[in-house]
């Protein structure tokens, strides 16, 4: 424990700030320090492992698509924009950018389509495998909330360190479940766009009101999707310091060590259990920093 | 002689005859009537104060719609030369003494004429004074074009026209085929959004004026509705396919507009269906009740006001601004803790440059 407070003061945080959960104690590895991602060593392309090829594939799927989309749909609905007859330009021409818009629609419903079934396929089999764990998955629960309130006192100053996250932080919830329902009410308003008289059939008590609603939500969740992936999507992925120029996971598939510790600490808790490479590397960094373990000392 | 003078007779006659044979007469004017028009500054002013010019630019007039008709054609009340001040207007249902290909008779607007004159376009003897002022005329719309000669890139017509070269002359029948497909090809002459500026304008689009003439409520605001429809975002952006106003509220005798509770109008409602039908072939009853001019940046219904308005909006803001909020503290808590931008020499923490 001395150890731990002299480390910690010497980074200038006053002594007294050690709580308990400091370190946390791997059986086979050590006691690991909060702060271990400062002194791990990583491949900007990848560590530990996190996505699977077919998410790859998807997300390169999407995020074609969606500047397709979006470059096609917002100079039509900014028509009168003085830019927009220049990107309609480039289209070749507003009824060929509304083939283009149609077409990459299609492609995009493909992938979404393509991507639940990884999902369900994958969770199905974990299930079937006994291997299935809530924690590691997409579901919100209400440790995100406690995580993004430590978070937030921790970006405030008022904790020393971030607090443990899970595979999926709220980050990653948030921006999935928001790209969840955006899609949804995009695929699902376009298709009442595209084909109005088969929606009219469905609901043939007020036509003009669900189309008026499908062009109102069609527009707007389109802008709030390219707001958000333009400033905060891209912002996380290029610009966050440790992230500049590009964090290579969505194509490598593999996560940083230092991400991970700082970010994902208890999925990389479960590599150390996965990849005995891992739990050499960890123990020997714990031993070079002198942090070795004592036998069953946790703290 | 000397030299000089022979150089600048040469000089000067070969210009005056390269000149005169350019200025020879090209348009259709055998009685020379452009002896005195052709002058830039021919005209006057007249009993009311207003200025008047009676030029007419040869070359012009001789590439437009009307470059073959001769001038006392339309200008039939012309009976001498000179000619008495001209007190009535040009009528467009004159005979134009040319006959088209395959027709019996001279050429003449007239059937177009009757349609429009019991349009509603057309001016009634009970109509107001401001009303018949701002109804169009013939030439509110048509202002005599330039005649573009068809270019159909497309369509191999040396091929398509070879038996008919057998019998036929090759300029007639190609200019015949070349009409007759591009006229296929293009609904209008005119594109869409000439349509729309040109409904617009001074008219439809002038609600102070629409108001004056009686019009109230939602056809108030039809302008402004139809361009944030889509078929109005897509004629802004030069679409050829979308429909423009003549697409819905005429029939293809274009001058055939009526009111909506007119049962000859085409967008009537029992006639909707089959208006609706010349774009989107598969409708139905429930599709015509779709508002084709619809109020969407300030939607009257209820629920869509609250939405769009205030739910939407309040979404928006919440969530930028929540996340970006959320991202810069993020990254000044980090920067200070000592992070720095790139991942460098296996870590983007420089706390490992101080151990050395």
């Amino acid at each position: 424990m001395t150890a731990a407070i002299e480390k910690i003061a010497g980074s200038g945080q006053s002594a007294k700030a050690v709580p308990d959960d400091y370190f946390t104690y791997v059986a086979g590895v050590g006691s690991i320090p909060r702060d271990i991602y400062k002194h791990v060593k990583s491949n900007p392309l990848g560590d530990m492992p996190r996505y699977s090829a077919h998410i790859v594939i998807q997300h390169i799927l999407i995020f074609t698509t969606f500047i397709a989309l979006s470059a096609s749909g917002i100079p039509l609905h900014y028509s009168d924009a003085f830019w927009a007859p220049h990107v309609i330009w480039i289209f070749g021409g507003i009824d060929t950018a509304q083939v283009i818009h149609r077409i990459a629609a299609y492609i995009m419903i493909g992938a979404s389509v393509y991507h639940v079934l990884t999902i369900a396929g994958g969770t199905i089999k974990k299930i079937v495998k006994k291997e299935f764990d809530i924690r590691r998955t997409q579901v919100p629960l209400p440790k995100d909330l406690f995580d993004l309130i430590h978070d937030v006192n921790y970006f405030l100053g008022r904790v020393p360190y971030r607090p443990r996250m899970e595979k999926f932080m709220y980050k990653q919830k948030l921006h999935y479940l928001a790209i969840l329902w955006g899609s949804f009410v995009l695929i699902f308003a376009g298709l009442a766009l595209l084909y109005p008289e088969y929606v009219a059939l469905l609901w043939p008590f007020d036509p003009s009101f669900v189309q008026d609603l499908a062009r109102i939500m069609h527009a707007d969740e389109a802008i709030m999707a390219l707001i958000v992936v333009a400033l905060w999507h891209l912002s996380n992925v290029h610009l966050l310091p440790g992230r500049f120029p590009a964090q290579w996971t969505v194509f490598t598939g593999k996560i940083t060590r230092e991400h991970q510790l700082e970010e994902h600490f208890l999925e990389y808790v479960r590599n150390l259990a996965e990849i005995p490479e891992e739990r050499e590397y960890m123990r020997s960094l714990l031993a070079e920093l002198g942090y070795a373990e004592k036998e069953g000392e946790p703290t | 002689m000397k030299i000089q003078n022979l150089l600048v007779m040469f000089i000067v006659i070969s210009v005056t005859g390269v000149g005169a044979f350019f200025s020879m007469a090209l348009a259709a004017d055998p009685e020379n009537c452009l002896m005195c028009h052709k002058y830039p500054f021919i005209g006057r002013i007249g009993e009311d104060g207003l200025k008047r010019n009676y030029h007419v630019d040869e070359h012009l007039f001789l590439n437009s719609l009307h470059g073959k008709v001769e001038c006392r054609g339309c200008h039939t009340y012309i009976k001498k030369f000179p000619h008495d001040p001209v007190t009535e207007p040009v009528n467009c249902a004159n005979e134009c003494h040319i006959k088209p290909p395959f027709a019996e008779k001279n050429f003449s607007h007239q059937k177009i004429i009757d349609v429009f004159n019991t349009s509603d376009h057309a001016k009634n003897a009970d109509d107001s004074p401001l009303m018949k002022e701002s109804k169009p005329d013939c030439k509110y719309c048509h202002l005599n074009p330039l005649y573009k000669k068809a270019d159909e890139k497309n369509i191999d017509y040396d091929k398509t026209l070879d038996r008919c070269l057998n019998c036929h002359m090759k300029k007639g029948v190609t200019r015949a085929y070349l009409h007759m497909t591009h006229r296929l090809r293009h609904k209008t002459s005119r594109s869409s959004q000439e349509i729309v500026s040109l409904c617009a304008r001074n008219c439809h689009g002038n609600a102070p004026l629409m108001e004056k003439l009686g019009v109230t409520g939602r056809n108030l605001e039809v302008v402004e509705t139809y361009k944030e429809s889509i078929h109005g975002k897509m004629t802004t952006l030069g679409s050829e396919k979308a429909a423009d106003c003549i697409s819905c509220h005429a029939s293809s005798l274009i001058h055939d507009i009526y009111k909506k509770d007119n049962p000859k109008s085409s967008i009537h409602e029992d006639n909707l269906q089959a208006t609706c039908r010349n774009c989107h072939a598969k409708i139905n009853e429930h599709f015509v009740k779709i508002a084709v001019h619809p109020r969407i940046k300030v939607p009257h219904h209820p629920v869509l006001f609250v939405i769009s308005n205030l739910m939407l909006r309040a979404i928006l803001y919440g969530t930028v601004f929540g996340l970006m909020g959320l991202l810069f503290l993020e990254t000044y808590r980090r920067k200070k803790d000592g992070i720095h931008m790139k991942l460098k020499a296996g870590s983007s923490w420089r706390i490992q440059d101080k151990g050395k």
